[in-house]
């Protein structure tokens, strides 16, 4: 009994440990992004800049490529439904609305977390077993400065970029399929979806995807500072970063879900 | 060497890794423009009293006062504007992996000063020159060997122009000829410069080298502190050993051992 008691305690201790070092990392992230700038103590533009190109730019095809196969899925499975009411024309809307509020970010999310939330831990993570992130800190360079900040700008811009193209490749996805395969006429498909989509769904969309941008940078730095003792350390984080990161943007999508469907 | 005001000073330093007491009460001084050689076996606590010394860990109690200042009381701030009158050299050289080596010397000049580009050129290159390394700026890291990779990071270690310079086991996993080689510059640097250096090592060859004086770490304590000679004429039985480069006695180390598993003395 009270061995439990010691483990529960224990445990919530450590759990309250990793909650200070994630908050100390956020507010840190912050300042370097956000107020150092403006102090005039400089941001690494060009680090950023070369990161954009690779979260965004790089993922574009796998991502487009998925969501284009989403859409086609989509438009096949609610024709399995709505063809029996003869109802096909209302595919558009269910691609349109689908594609906008939930599985365009989603899936966006999901390949860039395990594209590059990854690399990012294994990244911090050897820089930090190679002794790195020591080296920086002993010339007076803050490794959330020079590793964290630049990433975390890229990120939560690039995430959102490439939602917004899936988001179009999607319906493109669900408009091909359904009007060469299930047999709408195109002119209706498209009036339909431009009856579908409201702003509001455009924004639900977009403002999730900044959010998982946010989770996907700091789960993925996070677990590259924990990484301790070489190489299987990075190994183990890793894998731990994807998982976590995929984790959270499902509770994070759940929360953003709730509060829009309320609003 | 001089009768001036030491550079380093520790007083009563103890580390610890939770409960685990790594250092214990360790006291020594280090004066301007020597060699400071810290000695030890594996596990004997000194790339701990690195770390500490550069500011990488806190102690648990104890001071380190550098040029009279209290280095382990200051601010985050204060530490990294007094980090650049220190340059390090760590174990793995750990240069960034991701840029060139030119860049690598180049970057706390980047971050630290308002110097033209062109003059931050000028003054890598002189650095990687003053190391034995011209001709390699454009090379990453991972393209030079391990005796380069070393010299590149006391190119880098030296490119603020600090006072104080650490090394961290500088010889370790280098062949003998490489090692000479990186010990001559260790000693041509503080000739050049007079530079206060701290070297951390356990290579007997090397100490003979380099050192101007040495300190002896066993576990945790101070063994001894004094010139080559002092401590080879010491009757500690540790510094004996180690000098005579003599193994443990099986016996009384498994009843150590033994000791340390159950907590029995």
């Amino acid at each position: 009994m009270v061995a439990l008691f010691g483990r529960v305690g224990r445990w919530a201790l450590e759990q309250i440990a990793a909650a200070l070092r994630v908050s100390v990392l956020m507010v840190d992230t912050m300042v370097w992004l956000v107020v150092a700038p403006l102090k005039g103590k400089g941001f690494r533009w060009r680090s950023s800049v070369e990161r954009f190109v690779e979260f965004g730019v790089r993922s574009l095809p796998i991502v487009g490529l998925i969501c284009f196969l989403v859409g086609v899925i989509i438009a096949l499975q609610a024709s399995y439904t709505l063809q029996k009411w003869g109802a096909n024309r209302y595919i558009a809307d269910l691609v349109a609305v689908s594609a906008l509020r939930e599985l365009a970010p989603l899936m966006t999310a999901i390949i860039i977390a395990g594209r590059c939330g990854s690399a990012i831990t294994a990244e911090i993570g050897t820089m930090k077993v190679n002794e790195e992130v020591d080296a920086l800190e002993v010339m007076g360079l803050n490794p959330v400065k020079y590793l964290v900040a630049p990433q975390f700008l890229a990120m939560v811009t690039a995430v959102p970029s490439v939602t917004a193209l899936a988001m179009f490749i999607m319906i493109f996805g669900g408009w091909l399929c359904s009007v060469f395969v299930v047999g709408v006429e195109s002119a209706i498909y498209i009036n339909q979806t431009v009856g579908a989509i409201v702003e509001k769904d455009l924004l639900t969309g977009m403002v999730k995807s900044v959010f998982f941008g946010v989770v996907i940078c700091w789960v993925g730095v996070y677990r590259g500072f924990q990484v301790e003792g070489g190489a299987e350390g990075v190994g183990r984080e890793t894998t731990a970063s994807v998982v976590a990161s995929i984790f959270l943007i499902i509770v994070v999508d759940l929360v953003f879900t709730v509060l829009f469907y309320f609003l | 060497m001089a009768s001036e005001e030491p550079v380093i000073v520790v007083e009563d330093l103890v580390v610890s890794y939770g409960d685990k007491v790594v250092l214990d009460g360790i006291n020594f001084s280090v004066m301007p423009g020597e060699i400071f050689v810290i000695l030890g076996g594996s596990g004997s606590g000194k790339t701990t009293l690195l770390r500490n010394l550069v500011g990488l860990m806190q102690p648990r109690s104890g001071k380190i006062l550098i040029y009279g200042e209290n280095f382990t009381a200051m601010s985050s701030q204060e530490r990294t504007q007094f980090r650049r009158k220190m340059g390090m050299c760590f174990q793995g050289s750990a240069l960034l992996g991701s840029i060139s080596v030119a860049d690598n010397v180049a970057l706390p000049l980047r971050e630290h000063t308002k110097l033209e580009e062109s003059t931050i050129d000028i003054m890598t290159r002189i650095k990687l020159e003053l190391v034995g390394l011209s001709g390699v700026e454009d090379y990453l890291p991972s393209e030079l060997s391990g005796g380069m990779r070393k010299r590149a990071g006391v190119a880098r270690a030296m490119a603020m122009d600090p006072e104080i310079i650490f090394y961290d086991e500088p010889s370790a996993g280098l062949d003998p000829i490489v090692a000479a080689g990186l010990d001559k510059l260790i000693r041509t640097m503080q000739a050049t410069f007079n530079l206060t250096s701290v070297v951390v090592t356990h290579e007997m060859e090397s100490v003979r080298i380099i050192a101007d004086r040495v300190c002896v770490l066993h576990q945790g304590r101070v063994a001894g502190i004094g010139t080559l000679e002092e401590l080879e004429n010491s009757d500690h039985p540790y510094i004996q050993q180690f000098f005579a480069r003599r193994p443990d006695d099986q016996s009384t180390a498994a009843a150590a051992y033994a000791e340390s598993l159950t907590g029995i003395d």
